[in-house]
């Protein structure tokens, strides 16, 4: 088996890419792709091949058989299998292994002897529970419920990424809780493996990003939350707003970025399954942390009621 | 079309075909295919479709399946023209058998040429524990089938000093001289939540051809 590999099933699932027919991850492609606007930001990932391969027909030379050694080396099998040539520790996510070769060993964290090594990888021993070191000599398969995989190398850098998104990565990173509620921002020199629901895209600030369609950010100083107020303006809009009458189009919630930095999108509003970033403490000042909120000013601060309106804001709506 | 003394026993074959990678296209002429019960989604010519009672292997499979409890619900599909399979939005995979037996989850197959047999094959405990059931349809002859999987199937060669070891939810079939372990590496860590998270693994050795697919179904050993 020659790599780099055919793809074994039928068509390529992006069928817009253009046709590329010697080498599917060339380094032509790569560049073209992307342009690095400074260091220390991520590469982007590996555009999937483009449909080279026949479908395998009848008479024809069938589809593509792997083995130890014709197995990608750290680089994508298709676009939803990433294959590590393992030599030494990996980190990756709970049952996110499909299939290996080589004498490969599973651990949870958490155990003495890796103790020193998770020192430097995990910050928070509630979310390393949620993390399996991957230790010895072969090729691991890593695939997530057939979402796209991409492997993405930071250089010096920082990504901030969606709890749920991220699969695996090197020790050489350190992964650390962000500040932002159910993300992990990974800093360091290294590669990691992320999931997208279809095929990530790289933006560049400023721009406003649908909640659902982010992934993840590197580099940007400030993600913000953005309201289109502009439908609320006026009697008729805080109408609209309180009874709901007259409808909204979804879209009026964004996240916005600014600064030097790229942001990643996925191509669909689906998301994955969050994991679980582990606690932060209570403590004054840590958003999440479990402090209550501050009461609105003016005051008592109704519970808002769905279906009644928010009664409660009322007053601060109005400037009371 | 070589004409000879066995010209009588020629019969047109099945010619199985990828519509896109999510829709198995067979042309027929007048033969017939087995294929999962409610898979088809098209059909151009003239078809006949007709529910086969205990996957299509007779009486005594049948039986067989009933008390082994690798359901498999197939309906014959004969005539002429192209039908067209799917099931929902999977990956078809096609697989070439040259009188080699192919193993596979019940969930898996969805459409074989009417030369080839299905059956139940035991696979023992190492099945049970790992989720799978204690039985696997197993499909031996000469012809085309066509598995499907939740993204395509990665198909993966083991050899004598290779084995490979296959999460039991990312395991889709098996074809060649191969014999299956189950590989625990639970220890007592994993009793109190602190496993690896695969605890469950299945060996292959020997020699031969596996099938996974980038995911995983929902197995008892899956999240340990």
């Amino acid at each position: 088996m020659s790599y780099p590999p055919q793809q074994p099933y039928g068509q390529s699932p992006y069928g817009q890419q253009p046709p590329h027919p010697q080498q599917p991850y060339s380094a032509q492609q790569y560049q073209q792709s992307y342009q690095p606007t400074q260091p220390g930001i991520p590469m982007p990932p590996m555009p999937p091949a483009p449909p080279t391969a026949p479908t395998p027909q009848p008479g024809g030379n069938g589809p593509v058989v792997y083995d130890a050694h014709s197995l990608p080396v750290n680089d994508n099998v298709n676009p939803y299998a990433f294959s590590v040539d393992l030599n030494g520790p990996y980190y990756l996510q709970k049952g996110k292994m499909i299939a290996y070769y080589g004498d490969i060993r599973f651990s949870g964290i958490g155990r003495g002897a890796i103790d020193r090594l998770l020192e430097q990888n995990f910050n928070s021993p509630l979310h390393a529970a949620d993390w399996v070191v991957a230790e010895g000599r072969g090729r691991l398969l890593l695939a997530d419920r057939a979402f796209d995989l991409n492997s993405y190398d930071l250089e010096n850098g920082n990504l901030t990424v969606r709890s749920g998104n991220l699969l695996a990565f090197e020790p050489t990173l350190a992964l650390k809780q962000s500040i932002i509620p159910g993300f992990l921002t990974l800093i360091g020199t290294g590669k990691f493996v992320a999931a997208s629901n279809g095929p990530v895209h790289f933006v560049e600030p400023p721009i406003r990003v649908d909640p659902q369609a982010l992934v993840g950010w590197a580099d940007c100083p400030a993600p913000c939350h953005h309201y289109d107020h502009s439908y609320l303006h006026g009697v008729i809009g805080g109408i609209r707003h309180l009874t709901g009458l007259g409808g909204a189009s979804g879209e009026e919630h964004q996240f916005e970025f600014i600064g030097a930095g790229q942001v990643l999108l996925q191509s669909s509003e689906k998301l994955m399954a969050e994991r679980s970033v582990g606690q932060v403490d209570a403590e004054e000042g840590v958003p999440g942390g479990g402090v209550p909120q501050q009461p609105g000013h003016g005051g008592q601060q109704l519970p808002n009621i769905p279906g009644l309106g928010n009664l409660g804001d009322l007053g601060r709506r109005f400037g009371l | 079309m070589p004409r000879g003394r066995h010209d009588r026993y020629i019969r047109p074959v099945a010619q199985f075909r990828l519509q896109g990678s999510r829709v198995l296209a067979v042309d027929m002429a007048g033969d017939s295919v087995k294929a999962r019960n409610g898979s088809m989604v098209a059909y151009t010519g003239q078809m006949n479709f007709k529910k086969l009672t205990g996957g299509g292997d007779g009486l005594r499979g049948m039986v067989a399946r009933r008390l082994t409890g690798e359901q498999m619900t197939v309906m014959e599909a004969k005539g002429q023209g192209t039908c067209y399979f799917a099931d929902q939005a999977t990956e078809v995979n096609l697989v070439r058998l040259n009188g080699e037996a192919l193993y596979v989850e019940a969930d898996n197959l969805l459409c074989t040429e009417a030369t080839l047999h299905t059956g139940t094959s035991f696979t023992g405990l190492n099945g049970m524990a790992s989720g799978n059931g204690l039985f696997t349809t197993k499909v031996e002859g000469t012809g085309w089938a066509a598995l499907t999987s939740n993204g395509p199937a990665i198909i993966l060669r083991v050899t004598q000093g290779t084995p490979l070891r296959v999460d039991p939810g990312a395991y889709v079939a098996h074809t060649g001289n191969l014999s299956r372990h189950l590989k625990s590496g639970a220890g007592w860590t994993t009793l109190i939540g602190e496993g690896g998270g695969e605890a469950m693994q299945v060996e292959f050795t020997g020699e031969g051809l596996v099938y996974v697919q980038p995911s995983e179904k929902a197995t008892f050993g899956g999240d340990v």
